[in-house]
């Protein structure tokens, strides 16, 4: 393989695109490639227009590309629809019966595969998929046991289904000759998704109660927990009547002692925020995790976008400390969230994670193990608990759950303990939990629960720039924009450009000196956002003296590709 | 053994002068004592309202949340740790209104845990608006001319929902308040209580319930979820209460 391999899976929902991408995935994985797989979907079941693009390297990569290598053509209409992004001398496969004549001026390879005709002489249906991946697999030199093997493992106990597909997969292979040549690479991968990542960051952070309501983009992490719930009788899962409950039921299981996290999206995400105040006032312990799409209100449900960092921000009543944490990568999605669990423990208080549709339903590979040793935390003890009670920290009877003089350390009792009683409130309240009016107390309350950021934000470690500090320009995104802004910017600084990045991932407490710093050396700065309104230029500007005058910002539904921020970028340079 | 001044808190309520959250909250007290709880084992959770201040007046645990919302906290935190006795407390409006819901679902999961809800047919703390238990016709600050929506009817609800005990209880009879609270207490499984009370400022006066309401007695099979469905809806006919469970599925 000379570069990139760019596959795309497109075609109506409900023909197996899914399943094609996955066992492709599945393939290259074995091969030892780096892959970064993302999906385009409708909001619904059946029919419209899906695909699937897996992007697939020799290097580390999580953002797309324009360009399109591969296309497998599920419907007839696929093919008009991505033409446009077909590379030269790309190859497409397509069922024969589909009678498409491709206008074609860029000397595409059309690989017809006689579907009707194999299925019924296999007396099969719905093996459009398995013959696809036969025939690609074929043409590209890859051998076939390695198919096999990806596609029992995609069928695991179904493996009758398993050996049928195989067989289809066989019977394709004889229809194609082998054009190009694969090396295997010598890497052990795991492939996970966004949503994968938060799911073992929360498992190996020590969850034990999970509450969510479905909602895209963020339902697999419910599904992956319920599913390790069946073999882990300590983490109890629960589908809750609607995202107030969630929270609430967090809230309550966090109170008495589990490590707890809800997950959705900005629409459930609106339901939570009363919740979020309550956490953060009675200090619970609390994580939420927010798969961002574009809003407002019901919006682009299958899209993706950075619209809600604001409002998360900004999301309560009066106020009060929590922590808004930006992954920009899969593997980030891990390491945040352990440092989320990390920090709503030992603070007491809610930690978001913020995320969009981009990072939670795309795959790439990453090796778990290595991604496990980058955040050395032990959670094998409890941060924040009292296990002794003396004299000093009684007031009739009562524990001072609430103390004013704390030095950053802030400890409760568990319900169960002896002696350790307190009111835990929503009320402002005094060291004890009694509701309250005083004004004296009120401010020292407010101090006590506000100085929790400033206590974080010594944790935080710094955030990353990519390339020569001192460059000229420095572009600024967060989030899943971040893989393709880097992409881009280095392949700026291949052509000389005196170019960097940065990527502010620590939204609150947001690290102004760090900050301000960073931003200050650059000549010019570049913000690129997937909103209409820049928001984190917003937030920097709020928190910063520094001021932009350039953006390029994208809200139609889709993220940015690595090419189309290079064409932007350099267009500025 | 543990007595009534283990639960006591230097702190005393603040509620109106013989307000029936009195009744309630000594009611608390004494089937604690008297199932021998120990108070570190005992979870109170409430919302918002008169009565969701009643956590603060008992040394046990306490979580007062938000207006509508002490069945999620309170399910998370039996779920979380099942040694413990959790109590819910509700209001008619923090209850039916805010949190019904959360009164649906909690009835259907069916997660371990008592729930005691104030019924006063009145807004109280917000000086009184008319609530979703009032009667239609209810004249007050917010309905001037009188109410227009039917009331809930808790128990037919609860009963629809799927709850397997449904009990109601008047905050003026100590005694059977209390042996209706234990009952709900050491239920293995979500157990509801509808708990009638005056509103001495904006409601109904004690003397309204003296003869409207009657204890079940033996015969009464509370088992047969129909009969007691009927019960349920007896009081939209009679304007007569009957007190005690019941629904409770054997």
């Amino acid at each position: 393989m000379k570069k990139d391999l760019v596959v795309r899976i497109g075609g109506e929902a409900g023909l197996g695109l899914a399943a094609a991408a996955d066992i492709l995935a599945k393939v290259f994985v074995r091969l030892g490639y780096h892959i970064y797989s993302s999906k385009e979907y409708a909001s619904q079941i059946k029919g419209g227009h899906n695909y699937h693009t897996l992007r697939i390297t020799s290097k580390n990569i999580s953002a797309d590309v324009n360009e399109v290598e591969v296309l497998f053509a599920f419907s007839k209409d696929t093919i008009a629809k991505h033409y446009e992004f077909m590379r030269e001398k790309g190859v497409i496969f397509v069922d024969d019966s589909f009678n498409v004549n491709v206008e074609d001026n860029k000397n595409l390879v059309l690989i017809k595969i006689p579907v009707k005709k194999l299925e019924q002489e296999l007396q099969e249906k719905g093996i459009i998929n398995a013959l696809f991946l036969g025939a690609f697999v074929k043409y590209f030199g890859i051998k076939s046991s390695i198919l096999e093997e990806a596609i029992k493992e995609f069928f695991k106990e179904k493996a009758g289904q398993g050996e049928r597909n195989s067989k289809a997969a066989r019977e394709a292979e004889k229809l194609v000759e082998k054009a190009e040549e694969i090396e295997i690479r010598n890497n052990k991968f795991d492939f996970w998704s966004g949503n994968d990542a938060i799911t073992l960051g929360a498992l190996d952070a020590g969850l034990r109660f999970h509450v969510q309501y479905p909602m895209t983009p963020v339902s697999a992490i419910l599904h992956n927990l319920a599913k390790e719930a069946e073999k882990n009788k300590e983490l109890k899962i629960i589908q809750a009547e609607d995202e107030i409950a969630v929270i609430n039921m967090a809230i309550g299981a966090s109170y008495a002692g589990a490590r707890a996290m809800c997950a959705s999206s900005g629409g459930g995400f609106a339901l939570m925020i009363e919740a979020m105040g309550l956490a953060s006032m009675a200090e619970v312990p609390l994580v939420v995790i927010e798969g961002q799409r574009p809003g407002p209100s019901t919006g682009l449900p299958t899209k993706t976008e950075q619209g809600d960092l604001k409002f998360v921000l900004y999301s309560g009543t009066g106020d009060f400390p929590h922590v808004v944490l930006a992954p920009a990568n899969i593997e980030e999605c891990y390491t945040e969230t352990k440092r989320a669990f990390y920090l709503a423990e030992k603070y007491q208080l809610p930690v978001l994670v913020l995320i969009d549709k981009q990072l939670a339903e795309s795959f790439k590979t990453l090796s778990f193990h290595d991604e496990s040793r980058k955040l050395s935390i032990d959670f094998s003890k409890k941060y924040g608990i009292k296990t002794k009670l003396e004299d000093k920290d009684l007031r009739n009877g009562l524990f001072k759950r609430y103390q004013v003089e704390n030095d950053g350390v802030y400890e409760r009792t568990l319900p169960g303990m002896k002696n350790g009683f307190y009111t835990c409130a929503g009320d402002e309240h005094d060291e004890i939990g009694e509701i309250i009016e005083e004004q004296e107390i009120r401010i020292k309350m407010m101090q006590r629960r506000m100085n929790k950021l400033d206590y974080i934000g010594k944790e935080l470690p710094l955030q990353e720039i990519y390339g020569d500090k001192n460059a000229e320009i420095t572009v600024v995104g967060w989030g899943s924009t971040s893989g393709a802004i880097i992409e881009a910017v280095e392949r700026l600084q291949k052509e000389g450009k005196s170019i960097n990045a940065f990527i502010v991932k620590y939204m609150r407490p947001f690290m102004t000196t760090e900050v301000e710093e960073v931003l200050g050396r650059a000549k010019r700065l570049i913000l690129a956002e997937n909103n209409y309104s820049a928001q984190l230029g917003g937030l920097i500007q709020e928190k910063t003296t520094i001021r932009f005058e350039e953006k390029i910002l994208r809200y139609d539904g889709k993220n940015f590709s690595v090419d189309e921020l290079y064409e932007e970028l350099k267009k500025k340079c | 053994m543990l007595t009534l001044k283990d639960f006591q808190r230097e702190e005393q309520p603040n509620w109106c002068p013989t307000c029936g959250n009195f009744g309630i909250i000594l009611g608390v007290k004494k089937a604690l004592m008297e199932l021998n709880v120990p108070q570190e084992e005992a979870v109170l959770v409430s919302g918002v309202g008169c009565f969701a201040k009643l956590p603060y007046w008992i040394k046990t645990y306490g979580f007062v949340g938000l207006h509508g919302r002490s069945l999620p906290v309170a399910q998370g935190v039996k779920l979380a740790n099942s040694k413990l006795k959790v109590i819910a407390f509700g209001g008619d409006g923090d209850g039916y209104g805010e949190g019904g819901n959360h009164f649906i679902h909690a009835c259907r999961r069916n997660v371990n845990v008592a729930y005691f809800v104030h019924n006063n047919g009145v807004f109280g703390l917000t000086t009184g608006q008319y609530s979703p238990t009032s009667k239609k016709g209810t004249k007050s600050k917010s309905s001037p001319s009188g109410s227009e929506e039917m009331p809930v009817n808790p128990l037919a609800l609860a009963i629809a929902s799927g709850a397997k005990f449904v009990a109601r209880a008047y905050s003026g009879d100590p005694k059977g308040l209390i042996e209706i609270m234990k009952k709900a207490i050491q239920y293995e499984g979500f157990a509801f209580v509808d708990i009638m009370q005056s509103c001495i400022s904006f409601g109904k006066e004690h003397d309204y319930f003296k003869n409207k309401i009657y204890y079940l007695d033996e015969s009464y099979d509370a088992s047969d979820k129909v009969k007691a469905m009927g019960k349920a809806l007896e009081y939209e006919e009679t304007e007569r209460f009957a007190l005690g469970i019941i629904y409770q599925e054997l």
